[in-house]
């Protein structure tokens, strides 16, 4: 067997596929940003004529609130959202040349220039500005001396209500008047709803589906089950411990070998027999590819060469087809979880995309950002909750007791006396303890003396107790979950 | 260890391509993919961009109106939510938008008249209801120009540069109302910290 370099697993895994998921997905939304700033700057200035050194300018306020400047309309709209109909438009900035004499003729959609307040700024080299009504309808702002850095704006506060704008900006209007503190409240409202109405869900159906806990323990497991099926019914997900048990049921049935190299694991395969689950296939056929030992250096490698794993993905949904099938599931519970999945993810891209926008859109601090962050939060909640809430038939009901019953005798702190049935024992139903998150009180039945290593546990070392077998053994289910489980694609079904 | 391969059909030639599939499982299967990749990233990016957005920031100033106190390319901390509660004192630095073009001008001034208050500047100084106001955030051979005379209203600020040739600001555009004032610079970072109460 070729020895291979024995590391350590890091603390944090990196994987450069992801980051060059990463990567991309920042230079798009650097590229984004950048351009859709660039957009906003040129399509909302004025362009001025630069072949005259005394420039006029005829500027119509239209009935709607929009803005055109000799003809031209401009993005900028009038303001409705204050105490008043307000426009601040920068006319000239920094435009690189100078005039003499920049006038701006200012035509009102209605006659209220006698109650509106109205002025021009000019800095960066302006010799006088000047601001003048020439009728009820129109004003007249001057200024002389523009420099070609120079930043001249006229502004014009006109009575509420002199536009009407449309129905659009009437809803920003309305969303940029509520307060922000009724923004908090939402925001904060909204994902603590979220979670009371999951959790109270989860609560009724529970109630609902009571499952009966048993008085009594039965001494073998309640059906002739793989125990990948027996851990889904119980967790109602598939998990490491469920692909790890599998692997050690695997290797109980004589299919693998499973090596201990330094509290690291490798694989060998063995003979396969046709009585081989197609989800069992599917799992040996990602550990082993072309070799016949397969080591964590080599899974290692071949899951930074992915993602996400297609064949481990395969490897749960054969289980809960299964157990589906078995009528232990009212629907296959990989449906449920993603049906709540799409809700939760909806949420959180509906609420993600509204937030850029209104970050865009609104100028002033957009308080609706926090209802977005709150959306988005519940679209976490809703997926992250989704896993728990209860899918049992009746039949899934009594045989989860029946198992609990099982489960109760594998974690009964009497000790069992030694014996070769009883070592034989250990071994089978240890898959089965596995799945029910009860091996640790399982091993502590038997005694530490005269323990045999299983034919399928080739280890280092030349002997080894129980105690010891357990603590280079049960690694495999965190090993599971760090590697193959951690595989599975998250958009599958 | 008797080793024996061969006894079945090798696993690894199970096909799991699902390429053909529907546009909408597609569309689930790479959101999700998506989603489980970058739901953490994007929430934290989420989080800083409500405090940058709301509360605090930092930001790099350019040019020399506020010299000495601010140079050019100083990385200066600024508080955007402090003026909820509070009111703005004389002596703050604080970020505003230009009045004359507030969705893209923002600047950095100091207060130097509150509310009510008469601001006249004359013979190089500056006096507040026709008191000299003293100030020693200046260089001591800078002087304040042009004349003139503000009243201020209940809701209006004068807010001046510390470099008082070099600034544009209350003298050129006016008195500020306090819906421009977005913030207030509580220190520089770079090149060195201080808190701008010191200054």
């Amino acid at each position: 067997m070729p020895k291979k370099n024995r590391r350590k697993h890091p603390i944090v895994n990196f994987y450069w596929r992801k980051l060059a998921v990463f990567a991309f997905l920042f230079a798009v939304l650097g590229v984004g940003y950048t351009s859709v700033q660039t957009f906003s700057a040129d399509t909302n200035k004025y362009t001025p004529p630069t072949d005259s050194a005394d420039l006029t300018i005829a500027l119509k306020i239209a009935d709607d609130g929009s803005v055109i400047v000799d003809g031209q309309k401009l993005k900028q709209h009038i303001d409705t959202s204050g105490s008043s109909d307000e426009l601040i438009l920068p006319i000239l900035d920094n435009a690189g040349i100078g005039y003499d004499s920049v006038h701006v003729l200012v035509t009102l959609p209605k006659s209220v220039v006698k109650s509106s307040i109205y002025e021009i700024k000019g800095i960066h080299g302006v010799d006088s500005t000047s601001v003048a009504a020439i009728s009820d309808r129109a004003i007249d702002y001057y200024a002389s001396g523009v420099g070609p850095d120079s930043t001249l704006s006229i502004i014009i506060n006109m009575p509420p209500g002199t536009v009407d704008p449309p129905l659009l900006f009437k809803l920003y209007d309305a969303i940029a008047n509520i307060k922000s503190s009724a923004w908090y409240i939402i925001a904060l409202a909204l994902p603590i709803l979220t979670l009371i109405f999951m959790i109270g869900f989860i609560t009724v159906e529970s109630k609902q589906q009571k499952i009966d806990i048993p008085d009594k323990e039965t001494d073998s497991p309640p059906m002739a089950l793989p125990p990948a099926i027996a851990g889904v019914l119980y967790h109602q997900n598939v998990g490491p411990r469920e692909i790890a048990a599998t692997l050690i049921d695997l290797a109980e049935r004589g299919d693998i070998y499973i090596l201990d190299k330094e509290r690291d694991f490798a694989f060998v395969k063995n003979k396969y027999d046709q009585r081989l689950l197609s989800y069992e296939k599917v799992l040996l056929s990602k550990i082993f590819r072309a070799s016949i030992v397969s080591d964590s250096a080599e899974i290692e490698q071949r899951i930074n060469n992915h993602l996400y794993s297609k064949k481990i993905s395969l490897v749960a949904s054969g289980i809960y087809v299964l157990s589906t099938r078995l009528g232990y599931f009212k629907t296959n519970p990989q449906r449920v979880h993603r049906k709540y999945q799409i809700i939760g993810m909806g949420a959180f891209f509906i609420g993600l995309v509204c937030f850029l926008l209104s970050m865009l859109i609104f100028t002033n601090p957009p308080y609706i950002l926090f209802f977005w962050a709150g959306m988005m939060l519940s679209g976490l909640i809703i997926t992250v909750t989704a896993r728990r809430i209860p899918n049992r038939t009746t039949i899934g009901q009594e045989m989860m007791s029946n198992w609990l019953a099982f489960r109760k005798y594998l974690s009964n702190p009497e000790k069992m006396p030694f014996s070769f049935e009883n070592q034989e024992l250990f071994q089978k139903y240890l898959p089965y303890a596995i799945v029910l998150d009860c091996e640790v009180a399982w091993a502590k039945r038997f005694s530490e003396q005269d323990f045999v290593l299983p034919k399928w546990y080739i280890s280092d070392e030349l002997s080894q107790g129980l105690q010891d077998f357990c603590l280079s053994l049960f690694p495999i289910v965190s090993y599971v979950a760090r590697s193959l489980a951690s595989l599975k694609e998250p958009g599958f079904e | 260890m008797e080793i024996m391969t061969g006894a079945v059909a090798a696993p690894q030639e199970i096909n799991v391509d699902v390429s053909s599939e529907s546009w909408l499982y597609k569309l689930i299967y790479g959101g999700g993919i998506v989603f489980d990749l970058t739901k953490w990233l994007v929430l934290i990016l989420v989080v800083l961009a409500i405090v940058n957005t709301f509360f605090v920031s930092i930001f790099v100033v350019s040019g020399v109106s506020m010299s000495p106190t601010f140079k050019d390319g100083d990385w200066i901390f600024w508080n955007k939510n402090i003026y909820n509660d509070t009111t703005p004192q004389r002596g703050d630095i604080i970020v505003l938008s230009y009045p004359g073009d507030p969705t893209n001008k923002t600047y950095v001034k100091r207060i130097v008249g509150l509310p009510g208050e008469k601001i006249e500047i004359k013979d190089e100084q500056v006096f507040i209801n026709n008191a000299k106001k003293d100030e020693e955030y200046l260089n001591y051979s800078v002087g304040t120009d042009p004349d003139g005379i503000w009243t201020l209203t209940s809701d209006q600020y004068f807010v001046m540069g510390d470099n008082r040739p070099n600034s544009n600001d209350s003298r050129y555009f006016g008195p500020v109302s306090k819906r421009f004032i977005r913030g207030k610079a509580i220190s520089r970072l770079l090149p060195t910290f201080q808190l701008t109460s010191d200054m």
